[in-house]
C-alpha cells in the first residue's frame, strides 16, 4: 500500500505536467523531469505490438529533453499552426520498483482546439512513468506516453 | 468509357510556371485523378520487402483510394491483391501488417492460400456448375520489386518499371544504402489537412528558409544536383556541410553522421505521383502515401536500418528516425504545416505561380539549382497531360 502523501505527490507532478502543456510553458514542462537524467519518450501502441519500437518523439537524455523545449520554443516558432489541448487523466495504477522509483500508469485522452477554435480529440492513450519521489516532491525519471491512436489527425508539436 | 474533363474556371494557364488553385480542392477533379492518375498508367511504390520478409507476412495498405493487401508467398514473392473478397467483398484482412499461413474471410469462409488462390468455399455443391476455383482467386495487381522495394500498377498501360523509374531507381537503390539489406525500424502515420498534390509539391527553395534547423545547422550549402524524368519524378542528391559541432543543440550527437559507408550525402527521390524516398544522416525513410480526400491526406512514414548495423548503429538510427524526419521530426515538421496552409490558401481565386529557377518567359531553366523550386513543373506538367486539361 503506497501512503497517501506518496500519491499526492504524484498527483500533483501529473498536474503540473499537463498545466504545462496546456499551457504551452515548455519551462514548466522540463521542471517535471528530475534534473539532468529525465527521459521522455512518445510512441503508439502498435509500435509494441509489431514489437518495432520506434517512438514518435525520443529524449533519452537529458539534454534531449532541452532541445526539445528550443525547438518548440525557438527553431519552429512561426511556422506551425497552434493548436491548444487538454488533458484528462486517470491514475490506474501505481507500486514501488525495485529501484526505489514508483511505477505509476496513468490513462489519458487529449483534446485539441485549432486555430478555428474547433475541439477535437487528438490522442488516447496511456502513460507509463518512473516517478522519483522525495519528502516534498515528485519528478518524472521517464515518462512513456503510449498512443492507442495510431495516425494522428495533425502533427504533433508538443510532447504529449 | 473514359470520364470527361471538368472544366476549369479559366483555362489551364499557358505559362508552365501558373498553376490554377481550384486544383487542390475541387471534388470532381480529385474523383479523375484517383482514376486517371492513381489507377492510370504510373507505378506504385507500396512497401519494402523488409516490411513482410518471410512468408505469410503481410501488410496492408491503400493506393489512392483502392484498399490493397500485400502478402509474402511460400515462394518467396510478395504479390499484392485487393483486400476484397472475390466473392461478395468482404475486406480480408483487418490489421496493419501481421502473419498468416492462410487467408479465411470470415463471411462464408472461403479460404485462400498465401499465393492468393482460392482453396475451399464451403457449400459449393450448390455453386453453379461452371464454377472454377482458379477464376476466384484474389485480384491481384502487377507488381515488380527493386533493391527490395515493391511497386504496383493498375494499368496494363504503365511503362515497364525500369523506364518508369529511371535514374531515380539507382537513387533508391543509394538511398537505401546500396542494396535490398535493411530491416524495418517502425513506422509513424499521420494525416495532414493538405490535398495530396500539396503534400508532394516540396522543392529546394524553401528547405533553408521555411526549416531554421537547416541554416542553424548550417545544411544549406547549396551543393547538390537536381534531376527530374519524363514521368514526373524528382531526385536530389545534396552534399552536406559538417554541421557546428556543440554550438546549437544541446545533444549535438542526434545529427552525427555515423554509417563509415558514405560521404555527407542526402538522397530524395520524389517519384509521381505520391510517393517519396529519403535518406538524410543515418536515416533511412520510405514514405508511402494516400489521399482521403481533397482536403486530407495520410502519410506512412517507415524507417529502416542495415542489416549489417551492430546494436549501436542501430539505436542511433533508431533515435535519428524518431527525432528528425518525422510528422513530429525537428528538420521536418514544418513542412506539416505548410501543407495545411497551401491548402486553406487554395481557397482563393486564380492561380499560383513558380518563380526560382524560371526564365523570362514562365518557362524552366535548364540548369535547376539545389534551392530552386522550378524543377518541380516538370511533374506538373505530367498532371496536366494526364489529366487532359487544355489551355482552351
Ligand atoms: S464474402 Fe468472403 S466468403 Fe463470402
Ligand atoms: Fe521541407
Amino acid at each position: 500500500m503506497i501512503e497517501f502523501q506518496t500519491l499526492a505527490l504524484v498527483d500533483t507532478l501529473q498536474a503540473a505536467y499537463i498545466r504545462s502543456l496546456n499551457s504551452k510553458d515548455m519551462k514548466g514542462w522540463l521542471a517535471c523531469f528530475a534534473p539532468g537524467n529525465g527521459q521522455y519518450e512518445c510512441r503508439t501502441s502498435e509500435s509494441d505490438e509489431q514489437d518495432l519500437h520506434l517512438p514518435l518523439m525520443l529524449d533519452d537524455c537529458y539534454a534531449r529533453l532541452q532541445d526539445r523545449v528550443l525547438f518548440i520554443t525557438e527553431v519552429w516558432s512561426g511556422t506551425y499552426t497552434d493548436y491548444a489541448t487538454r488533458h484528462f487523466v486517470q491514475r490506474i495504477s501505481a507500486q514501488r520498483g525495485a529501484d526505489g522509483l514508483y511505477q505509476v500508469t496513468t490513462n489519458f485522452m487529449v483534446a485539441y482546439t485549432t486555430a478555428r477554435r474547433q475541439t477535437e480529440i487528438l490522442v488516447a492513450g496511456r502513460y507509463e512513468d518512473d516517478i522519483a519521489v522525495d519528502k516534498t516532491a515528485a519528478t518524472f525519471v521517464r515518462k512513456r506516453a503510449i498512443l492507442d491512436t495510431i495516425t494522428t489527425p495533425r502533427y504533433l508539436v508538443y510532447p504529449i | 468509357m473514359q470520364t470527361e474533363t471538368p472544366s476549369l474556371s479559366a483555362p489551364w494557364p499557358v505559362k508552365p510556371n501558373e498553376l490554377p488553385k481550384e486544383i487542390f480542392h475541387r471534388e470532381d477533379i480529385f474523383q479523375l485523378e484517383l482514376e486517371r492518375i492513381f489507377r492510370g498508367p504510373v507505378w506504385h511504390m507500396v512497401g519494402h520487402v523488409a516490411e513482410l520478409p518471410k512468408p505469410g507476412d503481410f501488410k496492408t495498405t491503400i493506393v489512392g483510394d483502392v484498399r490493397l493487401l500485400m502478402m509474402h508467398g511460400k515462394d518467396g514473392r510478395v504479390r499484392v491483391f485487393h483486400n476484397s473478397c472475390p466473392h461478395r467483398g468482404t475486406q480480408l484482412e483487418t490489421a496493419a501488417r501481421g502473419c498468416r499461413g492462410e487467408i479465411e474471410c470470415p463471411y462464408h469462409r472461403w479460404v485462400f492460400n498465401m499465393e492468393g488462390a482460392l482453396v475451399s468455399a464451403s457449400g459449393r455443391d450448390r455453386f453453379p456448375a461452371t464454377f472454377r476455383n482458379e477464376d476466384y482467386g484474389l485480384r491481384q495487381l502487377k507488381t515488380e520489386q527493386r533493391h527490395g522495394l515493391i511497386f504496383s500498377t493498375f494499368s496494363d498501360l504503365a511503362p515497364p518499371l525500369d523506364e518508369f523509374l529511371g535514374p531515380a531507381g539507382d537513387v533508391l537503390r543509394q538511398a537505401l544504402g546500396g542494396d535490398e539489406r535493411v530491416t524495418l525500424l517502425g513506422y509513424q502515420k499521420v494525416v495532414y489537412h493538405g490535398n495530396w498534390k500539396e503534400c508532394s509539391d516540396n522543392e529546394g527553395y524553401h528547405a533553408p528558409l521555411l526549416h531554421r534547423a537547416f541554416r542553424l545547422l548550417k545544411w544549406q550549402g547549396g551543393k547538390g544536383t537536381q534531376a527530374v524524368s519524363p514521368y514526373g519524378h524528382k531526385t536530389i542528391s545534396a552534399e552536406l556541410a559538417e554541421a557546428p559541432k556543440g554550438k546549437f543543440l544541446n545533444d549535438p550527437s542526434l545529427i552525427e553522421l555515423r554509417d563509415p559507408s558514405r560521404v555527407p550525402r542526402s538522397f530524395v527521390a520524389q517519384l509521381f505521383p505520391l510517393n517519396l524516398f529519403v535518406r538524410h544522416l543515418d536515416v533511412i525513410n520510405m514514405r508511402v502515401a494516400f489521399p482521403l480526400s481533397p482536403h486530407a491526406t495520410e502519410v506512412h512514414y517507415a524507417y529502416f536500418s542495415r542489416q549489417e548495423d551492430d546494436s549501436e548503429m542501430c539505436a542511433h538510427r533508431r533515435r535519428q528516425a524518431a527525432n528528425l524526419l518525422g510528422p513530429s521530426g525537428f528538420i521536418s515538421l514544418e513542412d506539416g504545416a505548410v501543407f495545411d496552409r497551401l491548402h486553406e490558401g487554395s481557397y482563393t481565386p486564380g492561380t499560383v505561380a513558380f518563380q526560382k529557377g524560371v526564365t523570362d518567359d514562365g518557362g524552366i531553366e535548364s540548369v535547376q539549382l539545389q534551392n530552386d523550386e522550378a524543377s518541380n513543373l516538370f511533374k506538373w506538367q505530367v498532371y496536366q497531360s494526364m489529366m487532359g486539361f487544355t489551355h482552351d
